[in-house]
């Protein structure tokens, strides 16, 4: 299996604050590996490193190909339309025309044929999300990372929003580092979970899941790496 | 409805007291003119195309004094936000010249440009300059980091993140920014013209003044209120651009 993200020994220090230390992750082509840990334990800190954005202070990260971040605030442009956003996220030489079919693909694959022309404050989280992941998969990179995407959610949009980012991905497969506190969101989607501990974070506990990514409470094997999760993290 | 009727029947209720005191003879003789006499100098200046005259005069001077500080203000106000050093070295002084009433500035306006339209502009030139700066800064420090973030992402450099992220993130404040400066421009041209000119809406008050003829003072200040109102508006027009409008609703 070929390892697009390949880290080794990874330390990141705010001043005098350790924030990750002696962290070894690899990620596989298509893979999807969820990182968990508790808020504040370096989690999107972690992003910044493996989107290039922060330089490691001790160890090597290795990237094979180009990624693009889905970040937990919204990155989409609010002074541009859903439609502008997501060209944005096309490779530059795209002609004119190609540019427009394909924004128009992605419009549809997302639902949101009708909203081209809508700017991001009309739309509501469920749909923002989505055209920032539009606007991120329409770049064809190898990489995705995921910053909590959909904590800002309600319940129910969450979990919808976790069955298309699945579903997107059989069709368009990549490899994708998603964050997240939410250890059942976790459990649900990934190949393999990286349990983090607190600060300094380092991988405390990697669990591998059943095959399938659309998984429910009932699907065997999740109750029990929930419980696992949880007991690593001390939560129960 | 409400928009238009409301301020028409204050309006008219002002008027209704001016005139109802006046004819009670409230004022001393020569202190406040009738609203027939303010009428009747409308009429008379604009009949002399002096008040037209006037008006551009001072609009002018506004928009040379305008345009100019906002063309020097924003490139300045950008390096002073986006750069932590600048901003560290340049912010303090920038707050003490906004401190400053440009009216403090009137003795060197003069003895640097003379006489004529040059210190008058000057003068607006100053009231505009410090504010825009500061609000452009301010903005362009507030813009959040995620959007630079993606920016590199989208393999954005140098001056297209200026001109493709910096720039829209702040047009919103900058459009706010701009409409209370033109405001205080527009507030400052009056006493900015009560020097070194001959023409224009402050000196007409002025010489209306020097003439002892109030009628033609609150010619001249109606007119400058009511000017006032319009840049509002046409300034307040630009927060309906499209692309702008997610910084207003959101």
């Amino acid at each position: 299996m070929t390892a697009v993200l390949e880290l080794k020994g990874v330390g990141f220090d705010y001043g005098a604050l350790s924030v990750i230390d002696s962290l070894d992750l690899t990620v596989a082509k298509n893979e999807l590996v969820v990182c968990v840990g508790p808020s504040g334990c370096g989690k999107s800190t972690l992003l910044s490193l493996l989107g290039g954005h922060l330089a490691p202070m001790r160890g090597t990260i290795d990237r094979r190909g180009q990624s693009r971040t889905i970040y937990q605030a919204g990155g989409l442009f609010p002074w541009l339309t859903v439609r502008q956003n997501i060209a944005r996220g096309l490779p530059e030489k795209l002609a004119g025309s190609a540019q427009a079919s394909k924004v128009g693909e992605w419009l549809e694959i997302m639902r949101l044929a009708d909203f081209g022309d809508h700017y991001p404050h009309q739309l509501s989280g469920g749909m923002r999300q989505r055209v920032e992941i539009a606007r991120a998969l329409a770049a064809e990179t190898d990489i995705l990372l995921m910053d909590e995407p959909f904590s800002a959610l309600d319940y129910q949009s969450r979990n919808r929003m976790r069955r298309e980012l699945v579903a997107t991905l059989v069709e368009r497969p990549r490899a994708v580092v998603f964050v997240t506190h939410d250890i059942e969101e976790a459990v649900q989607i990934a190949d393999r979970v990286v349990v983090l501990g607190t600060r300094p974070a380092n991988v405390r506990r990697v669990l591998e899941l059943p095959p399938g990514r659309s998984r429910s409470p009932a699907t065997p094997g999740v109750a029990e790496a929930e419980q696992a999760i949880m007991d690593e993290l001390g939560m129960s | 409805m409400q928009r238009f009727l409301f301020p028409a029947l204050v309006g008219l209720a002002v008027l209704a007291i001016w005139w109802g005191a006046y004819a009670a003879g409230m004022f001393p003789v020569g202190t406040v003119p009738s609203p027939v006499e303010v009428a009747l100098a409308f009429k008379s200046e604009l009949a002399s195309g002096r008040l037209v005259d006037d008006t551009i005069a001072s609009l002018y001077r506004v928009a040379w004094g305008f345009v100019t500080a906002v063309l020097a203000a924003v490139p300045l106000g950008l390096v002073v936000g986006r750069h932590a050093g600048t901003r560290a070295a340049l912010l303090p002084w920038i707050n003490f010249f906004r401190s400053l009433s440009p009216i403090a500035w009137i003795p060197f306006a003069i003895i640097w440009f003379g006489i004529g339209d040059l210190p008058a502009i000057f003068i607006l030139f100053i009231a505009t300059f410090f504010q825009v700066v500061l609000a452009t800064a301010a903005a362009a420090a507030a813009v959040p980091r995620v959007y630079y973030r993606v920016a590199e992402e989208l393999g954005l450099r140098g001056h297209h993140v200026l001109f493709q992220i910096t720039l829209p993130a702040i047009l919103p404040q900058l459009v706010t920014a701009l409409r209370v400066a033109i405001g205080v421009a527009w507030m400052v041209v009056v006493a900015a013209e009560m020097i070194a000119v001959r023409s224009g809406l402050g000196f007409l008050i002025v010489d209306a003044r020097n003439g002892l003829r109030m009628d033609l003072v609150v010619c001249g200040m109606i007119t400058i209120g009511g000017i006032g109102i319009v840049l509002d508006i046409l300034f307040s027009r630009l927060s309906r651009i499209r692309s702008l409008r997610w910084g207003f609703e959101q």
